[in-house]
């Protein structure tokens, strides 16, 4: 199994976060993305022809999409079945519709993120506006689960849904987004680092 | 140069669960920038949110024991504020002037409580026996307290300072403490609390309509 990864990236990371959690070799190949953008390259192309990362290859199969590979890893090798949950439908349906959530936050947050630390030319205030209506709805969402004895997005078990939330929330401060004003998005990070086998990426600073 | 005295008096700072113990974070009292934490001992402090050495937020810092190392250069600072290690200077005893800046700080009611250092009354005493409810962030700040409880739909039972006071909400059987944290130019934060014996649902409730409270403080410039 090999990742096509790039470390500053929190697509990448996700896909990093769930090969450490599942306990999975695998090799990792470095995409030269800033500032070499080799994910544009024709070679890259091949692999991706939407140019992004991060890219898994496995049994011979090229699957692209952060979401999509956090999908197929959790149904292929997690034997718990507790991070894509699927003999319990209902909470399927929550983890898939947060896993949408996600890739809002990632045209949102992310994007006032690659503004304020690689420089990339976008409207980086409508960026931040967007970042906060999406984060007033998940502290609102990670609130009443407190309230209701549930620590994770869809329930009492962590999912892909926190895994493809989580890295974009934790780096928003790069992006200039400010944390503090989501104090349950705050407890939520702290319990996500203190998942057993959990790594930092550069940029999240938080410790146990 | 920015303002590093809060008006007199105690600030709503944030629910008792916004600092766990073993952590630090960040809150705004008007133009004030502070870092929250609570050691091992569960002790809450409020200091300066600025490292003496380099100016780093010490709101990102790691807490160990009972100490505060800033994650910049790891000079950490004990319960007190006192420089406790320079990593760059092992053999070195910190000068005692070395020192962060500390705010009073105090848990009441189910809120963390900051005022100036100065500060010469008590905090507050609230009756009962309450849990940390809601937090929620809002663009404009009410005017008063008065303001905040008409804009909840709920009636001032008795005021504790002029930024927070227990309310009885319409629909709602036990009363609830709520309060405002005014943050300038960041908006405000709205926190409430509920009776340790309320119920579940009355827990929902209740931060439900905290959460409406972003409709009702918009910015004056939103649509």
């Amino acid at each position: 199994m090999k990742l096509y990864d790039y470390v500053l990236s929190g697509n990448c990371y996700k896909i990093r976060l769930l090969l450490d959690f599942l306990e999975l070799s695998h090799e990792k190949r470095a995409v030269d993305f800033f500032p070499g953008r080799e994910h544009k390259s024709d070679e890259f192309l091949q692999i991706n022809p939407l140019g992004q990362i991060p890219v898994l290859e496995d049994d011979g199969a090229y699957i692209r999409d952060a979401q999509a590979i956090l999908v197929y890893l959790a149904s292929r090798y997690d034997p718990t079945a507790t991070w894509w949950p699927v003999n319990d439908p209902s909470e399927l349906g929550r983890v898939a519709q947060w896993l949408a959530f996600a890739d809002s936050i990632t045209s949102t947050a992310s994007a006032a993120r690659l503004h304020d630390v690689l420089g990339y030319d976008l409207d980086v205030a409508q960026a931040r506006a967007g970042a906060h209506r999406l984060f007033r709805i998940l502290d609102d969402h990670l609130a009443n689960q407190e309230l209701q004895g549930f620590n994770w997005i869809a329930g009492s078990n962590p999912t892909v849904a926190d895994i493809a939330c989580f890295p974009y929330v934790a780096l928003a401060g790069d992006g200039g987004i400010e944390l503090f004003y989501y104090p349950a998005i705050q407890r939520w990070i702290r319990r996500f680092v203190n998942l057993p086998r959990f790594k930092l990426m550069p940029g999240i600073n938080i410790f146990d | 140069m920015k303002p590093s005295e809060l008006e007199a008096g105690w600030f709503p700072a944030g629910l008792q669960n916004y600092v766990l113990p073993k952590t630090a974070g960040r809150v705004v009292i008007a133009d004030n920038d502070i870092a929250l934490w609570r050691g091992e001992d569960g002790q809450i402090r409020a200091w300066e949110n600025r490292c003496p050495h380099r100016g780093m937020r010490l709101s990102y810092g790691i807490v160990r024991g009972n100490t505060l190392t800033c994650l910049y250069h790891g000079w950490s600072y004990d319960g007190a504020g006192a420089c406790a290690g320079i990593p760059a200077h092992p053999e070195l005893t910190p000068p005692k002037t070395i020192r962060a800046k500390a705010y009073r700080a105090a848990d009441a009611g189910g809120f963390i409580w900051v005022a100036n250092p100065g500060e010469t009354t008590a905090p507050p005493s609230i009756d009962g026996d309450w849990v940390p409810n809601r937090s929620v962030h809002i663009d404009a700040t009410p005017v008063s307290l008065n303001e905040l409880a008409e804009g909840m739909g709920a009636g001032l039972v008795s005021k504790i300072t002029d930024h927070a006071g227990i309310v009885r909400v319409h629909g709602v059987e036990e009363e609830i403490l709520l309060a405002f944290l005014d943050m300038k130019k960041h908006g405000a934060m709205i926190h409430t609390s509920v009776p340790a014996s309320a119920s579940e649902d009355v827990a929902i409730a209740v931060s439900k309509l905290t959460s409406r409270l972003r409709q009702v403080f918009k910015a004056s410039s939103a649509a």
